[in-house]
This record gives structure tokens, sequence and C-alpha cells, in this order.
């Protein structure tokens, strides 16, 4: 379990990681190396060029912009765990990260390198998918930007361009209203890749009236996916009405098989959670969700 | 935990070895550094089975920093083949594939280069020719003659069927009311150290040694390594120093160390092999037991189970190995701790294109006792009869003690009925059951596991001659030595290596306890093997009997010769003289201490007894007690004392997600004389874990291809400390009569039960839908799917 030979730089410009990047068909880039450095150790990845984007500044830190909440790519998950920013604007997000492996890993792992691996249990990028994030990439002297239904296309397959930079992911800020969020998942130890994940946000107004409600079902197919529950507008998000919205949208929902968990398991543990994630959000919200 | 007035036995003392580990100083392989090491990786066979055709390394040599590359047919050429433990001559089998491979991943070239990352590189430049041959992976497959045999020389894959008839089966079952069968089958798991196997081996050609560092847990190691060597055993020099990070059965080492002696002598240079976690995985001695057991059962509606028919089919993997003796030791605790009359048992060992089994905690009783334990649920539900009641109703009584089983087994002591009810008391059982019924209302699956089965310790090898007449073992010692220095200092030998049993805490804590003196001042040491007394290594959960006898006796060998030496001096017949606490003491008052013994027997000749040898040293050879006989008409003495130990477990899952929640966990435990209870929790602890482990989570599955999916720990899934819950230990001592202080084993506690318990509890909890999942693991989707089958076939829960 050794690597096969590779060049490493680690700039401290994002001009100079393109340039590397556009220097080599076979360069990657490495920031927190949790699923990269294991691929490497057993041949299942083998850059020529391994591109270190830790240091470079400007793809570290979470800030408030007119766009909306925005994680550098370099950005540890560690650092987003405890970001008020995003406890107080994605609560979606800050639901999520606590899944997302364990303490030693989240201190490496990087917010970009979770949605760059493009692995379809990955909990921040199901948080992008609900919330329709934007990706931001640099490509030479480029900027690209993606929606996370485009840019996730397989598992781990990205739309990213081959010699692309991860710069930033940008949350819409949070809603006006009173917002819940809900995070589930299921794995057979706590934050193992998960057989299903489920993703929930919905806002209430003064009455108590669903106004919005955003689904997501990840881990179970190629991709995480956003799930339609538009239908939930409008209703009060009774228990009742909840399973029924989410026994509609999951219908169609595509499902993989492996050995440690089969597709119909997969397929009732996603309903099972879709639902508990929205009654969870909508508690979240009656009692005043996440008020900044 | 003690019920003699011993003095440090079974004290809360600290663990010696303890310190070291926790400061991160022990000497593991990979911590020695030997001038001038080559290293060596390993070209892994592609398909499950292919005809080696041609291996082409020019590549690979030509690369800078490579050595060497040797193949299989090299190899074999110079060295003999594995011992091989049943008379299936055969079954050939060398440390790389010769001719052909039997399985994906098995070694089938080494490179050797000047650093393994160098030798990583270049394995990946030998070039093999292979012609794909037909393979095989399941067993009830293998057993169909027409099947691809793994070793077409053998003529076939059946590599053990034999069958006992201990008792009056058919009449027994002609005799009882009931009947009933059940398949249930043992997933391919093992126990996964955290340190993979590891060996040096330096050959020095001018004194003519073969030195070895190695993660060895392994009896007869350095022999086997000699006899495939062919070297004389004087000449290979095991360094038992060395601390091994982890096996339970599976630090076996013989393929890795005969490699790697034959290229030391081969390039006159140490060569190191350390297995990745790939290699150890696929191609080490990874995989313990997997197996099929098929039961019928007799009994009676009182609950009286009279007989038991038991076919053991096990998938040994590609070679035979000692995999097979592990449906062997099992024979000596056949009927757990029931008073079974009469039984009837089919062990069959098939090849077949999977990784080699080795030996694995327990050594085949856990799969034996989840199944004995499984038919114990299915009778008592078959008879709407409570699971506790009926095993209490079978229990061999305490007053039946020693116990001889149809198998010729004879049981030393127990008092199982007193463990149940000390559990069930410490435990509130009521309170338990309440909580299940609590879960229940709630909505969730909530189930209540039961286990009760028998630990045999004191490790004897009485399955090798049963299971193969050839063999006619019935030594299986253990030696140790104690000296006292001229300073008066205590030093004890002990000669194996430990892989966390805490070996030197034993040895000090006996032999403090024999001579009276605080074990804390007295030194333990490992002589090399050249060095060392006869043993066999910690098997069998046998070392707390067996060196804990050895250094016992010992001691009590050198307490007599203090005890002549201090009497010649005050002129008493030894026979009166008492010692106590290092001194010894005339009738009359008088007493020769301690360091007067040491002088006398040091540096005075003159005053020592006639015909004394100066100085004060001891060893002893204690010989597994009980162990007199050869099998005779298929019955035997297996090993002779037994642990006893019973679980509780209460578990709730939701039953569409069916991750099962373990909320209580309660074992009663009655290992006899506890020698240091710390070691003994940490045994039954771990071992409750790897049984979570077995029931739930851990298997080495092959795909319809033959190739190992499990490789890794991405797929290979361990319980982590989210999952193991706290664990409540009730402890009961019944002493054994047949050990120095009482004790008996403890090495596999926990372990033994912890499968059988939970699998219980699953089906505790599914009982509302009749599900039934006959196979560990026992994996959440296995649980919720069938939940979902049985809702749709309109079975619903019907005591909710």
């Amino acid at each position: 379990m050794k690597p096969a030979p590779f060049s490493y730089v680690r700039p401290s410009s994002l001009a100079e990681a393109c340039d590397a990047l556009a220097s080599d068909p076979d360069a990657r880039v490495i920031a927190g190396g949790q699923t990269l450095v294991p691929m490497l150790a057993m041949r299942l990845a083998r850059p020529t060029l391994l591109v270190d984007v830790t240091a470079i500044a400007d793809l570290v830190g979470i800030q408030e912009t007119e766009a909306g909440i925005e994680i550098g790519a370099a950005t540890r998950q560690a650092h987003a765990l405890v970001s008020d920013l995003i406890r107080t604007q994605v609560p979606l997000l800050s639901k999520a990260l606590p899944n997302v492996g364990h303490p030693p890993t989240r201190a490496r792992g990087t917010v970009g390198g979770s949605i760059a691996h493009g692995d379809p249990s990955a909990e921040i990028a199901l948080a992008a998918t609900v919330l329709n994030a934007t990706i931001h990439y640099r490509d030479g002297d480029e900027d690209l930007e993606f929606q996370p239904d485009e840019y996730f296309i397989g598992p781990t397959l990205t739309a990213a361009p081959p010699s692309g930079c991860l710069t930033k992911v940008v949350f819409p800020k949070r809603p006006e209203g009173r917002v819940g969020a809900g995070f589930q998942e299921i794995a057979s130890r706590r934050s193992d890749y998960a057989f299903a994940s489920a993703g929930g946000q919905v806002v209430l107004d003064q009455a108590g009236t669903c106004v919005a409600a955003l689904l997501g079902i990840g881990s179970v197919g190629d991709v995480p996916v956003a799930i339609d529950v538009g239908g939930l507008v409008g209703t009060r998000l009774d228990d009742g009405q909840i399973a029924e919205a989410v026994a509609a949208a999951l219908e169609g929902l595509e499902v993989v098989d492996d050995l440690h968990a089969t597709a119909s398991y997969r397929k009732r543990a996603a309903a099972r959670l879709a639902f508990l994630a929205l009654v969870e959000a909508r508690d979240d919200a009656r009692a005043g969700g996440a008020a900044a | 935990m003690n019920q003699q007035n011993n003095r440090f036995i079974s004290g809360n003392r600290r663990v010696r070895e303890d310190r070291r580990f926790v400061v991160g100083k022990g000497k593991f392989v990979a911590d020695i550094d030997i001038p001038d090491m080559a290293h060596v990786a390993l070209v892994a066979a592609q398909y499950p089975a292919a005809k080696i055709l041609n291996i082409d390394p020019t590549a690979a040599l030509a690369m800078e920093g490579v050595v060497a590359v040797l193949t299989g047919d090299e190899l074999a050429a110079a060295v003999n083949p594995l011992m091989n433990g049943l008379d299936t001559p055969n079954v050939k089998r060398f440390p790389l594939a010769v001719g052909q491979n039997r399985y994906a991943g098995e070694w089938v070239a080494a490179v050797v280069a000047e650093t393994r990352a160098l030798a990583e590189d270049a394995a990946e430049k030998v070039v093999v020719d292979v012609e794909r041959l037909a393979f095989i992976t399941d067993a009830e497959a293998a057993l169909e003659p027409s099947s691809p045999p793994c070793h077409p020389e053998h003529g076939s894959n059946l590599l053990l069927d034999r069958t006992f008839d201990w008792g009056p089966v058919e009449e027994d079952f002609a005799r009882s009311e009931e009947k009933l069968s059940l398949r249930v089958t043992w997933g391919r798991n093992s126990t996964v150290p955290i340190e993979t196997f590891g060996v040096i081996c330096k050959w020095d050609p001018w004194s003519e040694i073969l030195d070895v560092w190695a993660s060895i847990q392994m009896p007869k190691y350095a022999d086997q390594i000699a006899r495939s060597l062919k070297i004389p055993g004087n000449a290979v020099r095991v360094h038992y120093d060395v601390d091994v990070g982890g096996s339970y059965g599976v630090k076996r080492g013989i393929k890795h160390t005969v490699l790697c002696g034959y290229l030391a002598r081969k390039l006159g240079r140490p060569i190191r092999l350390i297995e990745d976690r790939l290699e150890n995985m696929r191609a080490g001695d990874a995989h313990g037991p997997e197996r099929i057991f098929d039961i019928d059962v007799a009994f009676d509606r009182d609950g009286t189970v009279r007989s038991m028919k038991i076919r053991a089919l096990d998938n040994a993997g590609a070679y035979a190995g000692r995999a097979p003796f592990q449906l062997g030791k099992p024979i000596g605790a056949i009927v757990g701790p029931y008073q079974i009359a009469s039984v009837q048992y089919r062990a069959m060992s098939v090849t077949t294109n999977k990784t080699v089994q080795e030996a694995v905690r327990g050594f085949g009783q856990s799969p034996t006792n989840y199944a004995i334990e499984t038919m114990m649920d299915r009778v008592a539900d078959h008879l709407g009869m409570d699971r506790i009641e009926l095993r209490r109703r079978n229990f061999i009584r305490y007053d039946q003690f020693p116990y001889e089983i149809p198998s010729g087994s004879s049981y030393d002591s127990g008092d199982y009925h007193t463990v149940v009810d000390k559990v069930l008391a410490q435990a509130n059982y009521e309170d338990i059951v309440a909580e299940r019924d609590r879960l229940r209302a709630e909505g969730l699956c909530a189930g209540i596991g039961i286990a009760a089965c028998l630990e045999p310790s004191g490790g004897n090898s009485s399955f090798e001659p049963l299971l193969n007449e050839n063999n006619r073992t019935s030594t299986w010692m253990e030696g140790s030595r104690v000296n006292i220095d001229a300073l008066g200092e205590v030093t004890v030998a002990i000669h194996t290596t430990s892989s966390g049993q805490g070996h030197e805490t034993l040895a000090a804590t006996v032999v403090g306890e024999v001579l009276g003196i605080d074990p804390d001042r007295i030194r333990v040491i490992r002589p090399d093997s050249l060095g060392s007394l006869p043993g066999n290594s910690p098997v069998g959960s046998r070392m707390a009997i067996m060196l804990g006898g050895a250094a016992a006796g010992a001691a009590r060998n050198l307490r007599k010769q203090i005890v002549a030496i201090a009497s010649h001096a005050m002129g008493i017949d030894p026979s009166v003289a008492r010692y106590e606490d290092g001194a010894v003491l005339a009738p009359d008052g008088r007493s020769v201490g301690w360091d007067e013994v040491v002088d006398i027997a040091h540096r005075r000749f003159h005053d020592l007894p006639p015909d004394t040898n100066p100085g004060l040293t001891a060893s002893f050879i204690q010989q597994v007690p009980t162990g007199v006989a050869l099998p005779k008409d298929g019955r035997v003495q297996m090993y002779p004392c037994y642990s006893f130990e019973f679980h509780v477990v209460l578990l709730s899952f939701d039953p569409v997600l069916a991750r099962p929640e373990i909320r209580r966990y309660v074992i009663g435990h009655d290992c006899g004389t506890v020698i240091n209870p710390h070691i003994v929790k940490g045994m039954t602890l771990g071992g409750i874990a790897h049984g979570i482990g077995a029931a739930l989570l851990e298997e080495f599955v092959y795909d319809g291809e033959g190739q190992l999916m499990t490789q890794s720990f991405l797929d290979y899934l361990m319980p982590s400390s989210h999952e193991v819950p706290e664990v409540e230990i009730v402890h009961h001592c019944t002493p054994s009569p047949l050990t120095e202080f009482g004790q008996k084993g403890s090495g596999e506690s926990g372990y033994l039960g912890a499968p059988a318990a939970i699998s219980g509890a699953i089906h505790d909890a599914v009982r509302p839908w009749g599900v039934q999942l006959d196979k560990l693991p026992i994996r959440m989707s296995a649980v919720s799917d069938a939940i979902a089958a049985a809702q749709e076939k309109g079975n619903l829960p019907n005591d909710h």
C-alpha cells in the first residue's frame, strides 16, 4: 500500500495551481486527502502530479456576500462545523456536517474536497443539492459555475473541467420566514458511508403554514438528487401530509444494490429518512428554527 | 474471583505490560531495524484459479533498487512443503503458488528491493502469463464429485469427512417426543489485528543461524521453519522479545517466514516482509471459519433435550493448513453446558478457491456455540417455553461435576444455575423485559438475546490424533524457569511471544504468590527459542493454566531448594520447616532469611546441603492437565478446564432502518480463580466487541468471479467504539480442581457467546413477523427486507 510514484507541488496562489494543473493531464488536486490518499495507497488513483491547494489563502474561509454564503474550497470541514455563519445562514449544511466522517477526518477533510470527489453518499454534496448551491471553478483564466444537478454526473464523476480547480461553494442565504432543517442518514456504523441519506428544509409563515419545502436524497443512487416536494406548500406539514408527499415523490427513485445494503432496503430507508428529515425540519421551524 | 486466601492473585494490580504500550514504547517487528535490510512485496494472483504459464521478471529486475524476483518454482525446488495437519499428502502448500494458483490474491512471486515502496513498484512490472481454470467458492458445491478440484492431484475437494456417534443417538431420537431441524451458517470472518503480520529473517553463514523476529502466535513455529527450510532445528533462532500487535489466532506466519528465510539465505541479506492490509486480508493468515451447520434435535415436551445430530461443513479455502482441526476442537464441548445424552457429529471440510482459513479465537468453538444456542432457542420456541427456563432445565448441575460428556471429555467444574441466578438478579431481568416491552409499544423492534456457553481452556491438541490417526501427539506442554540471582532478585523466563494477553503480569503474579514476594520486584524475560524450554505458545485459551502452572511449578521447586538450604543451616529436617514471605522458619522460632539463603546458594558451597547444586534456579514443564491418553473409539479428553459464560442482551431497532442499538449487555462469567482481573475484563469486553462484529458486521465476501469484495476496512466492517455498548460483567468463581490456583482460561471469553446472544435478540425482536435470519453476519438490510417481505405476505406483528 505505497502509492505509485508522483510529483507534488504546493502553490500559494490560485494562478500557480491552475498552471500546474494545466501542465499535466494526469495532475490532480489534493486538499485534505482523506479520500485521495487511501486511493493512492491502494493504487486505485495514479496521478503523476498532485497539486496541494491548502496553502492558497484565497481558497480558505467562510464569508457572507451578496451572492450568499461563500465557503472556500480548502476550508476544513471541522472549521465549517463550528462556523456561526453556517449555523445561522445554512442550517441544513450545519445539520449535515456532524455526519461527515469522524473528528479526525474532518480536521483535514475540506468542504471543496467532499464536493469535488462526487461520492453519492457525501453529506455536503447532498446539502448543496437540496439548497442548489453554486459550485465555482477556475480553469486557466476562466471562471466557471455549476449547479449541483449538472455537476454531479455519476459515482465519483463530476462535470468539472479536467484542468480546473474548485474555488468555492456558494450556498443561498437563509430564506425569510421560520426556517427549519433536518438531516438523517443510516449506515451500519456511525459516520460510515451511508446506505441512504435525506436532507430537508422547510419554511413556515407566521401562521405555521408551509411556504417552501425542499428535499434531497443521497447515497442510494449514482448522485445526490433533489426531490420535488412542492406539493407540501400550503399545508400544515402534518405527519400524514409529509408521508404522503414523500411516498409520491420517491416513487421513481433510482437505487443501487451492493454487498452491504440491498436496493429494496435503500428504497425503503430513503423514504423513511425523507419522512424523518422533513418532520425534523418542520419541528425545527416550529421551534423557531436555527434563528439568526 | 478468588476463593482462596491468595495475596497477589486476583488482586487489583496493574498490568505491567500496559505502561510500555500506553506510552508507545512497545517493540514490534516494524520497530526493529537491521542494517542492510531488503524488503519484500508480493505479486498477487489475479484470478481465483489459473495455471501459471510463465513469469517474466525482466522489467522488474531492470529497475534500480530491485534485488531479486522469486517464483514458486524456484522456492518449491528448495524447500519442503508447509506442514499439513491432515493425512492429505497431495494437498501441498508452499509460500508461493506452484504451477497454478488457487485463490485470487494468492502470492505468485516475491519481489525484493531496497525499500518496500520500490518493491511494490517492481511487483507491478512482473508479467505473469496464465491460463484461467474453473473455480469454486461454495462449500456445498465443492462436495459434488464433479466440482473443479482445487488440488487435482488430491482428486476431489473433500479434505475431511468423519462421522462420530457418541451414545445411543438413534434410540434417543426414537424415544423423544419432539424433533426439529435447523440450518445456520457462520459467515467467514476473523480476528483482525491492528498490526498485520511481519517478519525479519537474517542468516549468518559464519554461525549458521537464521535469526527470526516475527509477529507470531504459533505453536511449533521454529520447528516448522527449520523443517521447511531443511536446516537443523538449532539453526533457527526465534526472538521472543518482540511485541505482537494483536492476533487471536491469525499470526501464523509460516509461509511468510519460510519465504523470507529462503531469501535471506539466498541473498545474504536480512529480509523484511511486513504485510500491508491488502496482502493481509486477501492472502495473509487472515480468514477464520466459514461453516454451515445442519442440526436435527430430539427433545421431550418438558424441555429435556435428549440428542442431536450435527453436520458441520467447513469451507477451508484453498489449502488444508490447520483449518480442518477447527472442526475437531469443539468436540470437547459439543453439548455445551447441557446434559445431552447422545450426539452424532459429522465433520466435513472442503477446499474451495478462497483464501486459506486459519485459526481464530476459539478455534471453531464460537460458531459451534452459535449453532447450539440457536438450536436451544428454536426448541424453546417450538415448545412455547421460556428460553432461560429451557436452558436451566438442561444444564449440568453443580453436583454432577466432574461430568463426562458423550464425546469423551470430562468437564472439570461449574455452577451454571448459580451464574444464571446471579445475572438475572444483578441485571434486574424483569426490568429488561419491561424495557423491551416499552420499546415495542413505541413501535420499535426490540428483543432479548440469551446465550449460555463454555470456553474449553488449557489447550492441548487432542483434535489432531482424533482427526488424523497418523498423528500421535498427546504432549502439549509449556515451560518456565525461575532464577534468584546472587543479589537476591527474582527473574522469570517465559518462552513465547505475547499478543496482548499479559503473560508477564501472569508469570510475575503466580511466582510472587508462591514465593511470597511482591510481583513488581520480579523481572520477566523472554529468551530466544534456542535458550527456551519447550512450549506451545498462547493458543487454546491455555496460558493462565499452562504458563501459570509452569511458572508456579518452577517457583515451587525453587521454594523447596530454599527450604532445604535453610533447614540444613538450622540443622532441622526440611519437613518441619515453614516457608513464609521469603524466610524459612524452624518450629523453635529460629529463622533463616532470604539474603542468607541467597548467600549460601551463590557463595558458600561449604554451607550447602550435600548433593546440592549451587545457585538458585528451577524449571518446570507443565503438561496439560488430564492429557494422558490418545483418542479411543472416537472419544477423547479434549481441553481440561471449562469456563462458563451467560449472556443477556437487549437491543432495539426501527423496523425499516433496522440498525440495532444494543441497550443492555450483561454477561455472567466464571473462569475459576482470576489471576489478574484487569486482563480478564479486557478479554471479555474485547471478546464481546469481536462477537458483535461476527454477529452483525464482519464478513470476507467473494463475488461471483471469485474475487474478494471485502479487502479493506472500507468493506470489512468492524464495530467501532460507537457500536460497542457498555457491558456489565457479573463474576462468579468455581475453581478448577485441576489447576494450581483453580484458574481456568478466559482468552476467548465474550466472543464465544456474543454472536449467539445477539442473533437471539434479533430473532426475539422480529418474532412477531415469524422471520428467521439463519446466517451471520445479520446485515441490517436483511432484517429490514425480511420484515418487509413478511408484511407484504400479510404477516402482521401480533403481539406488539
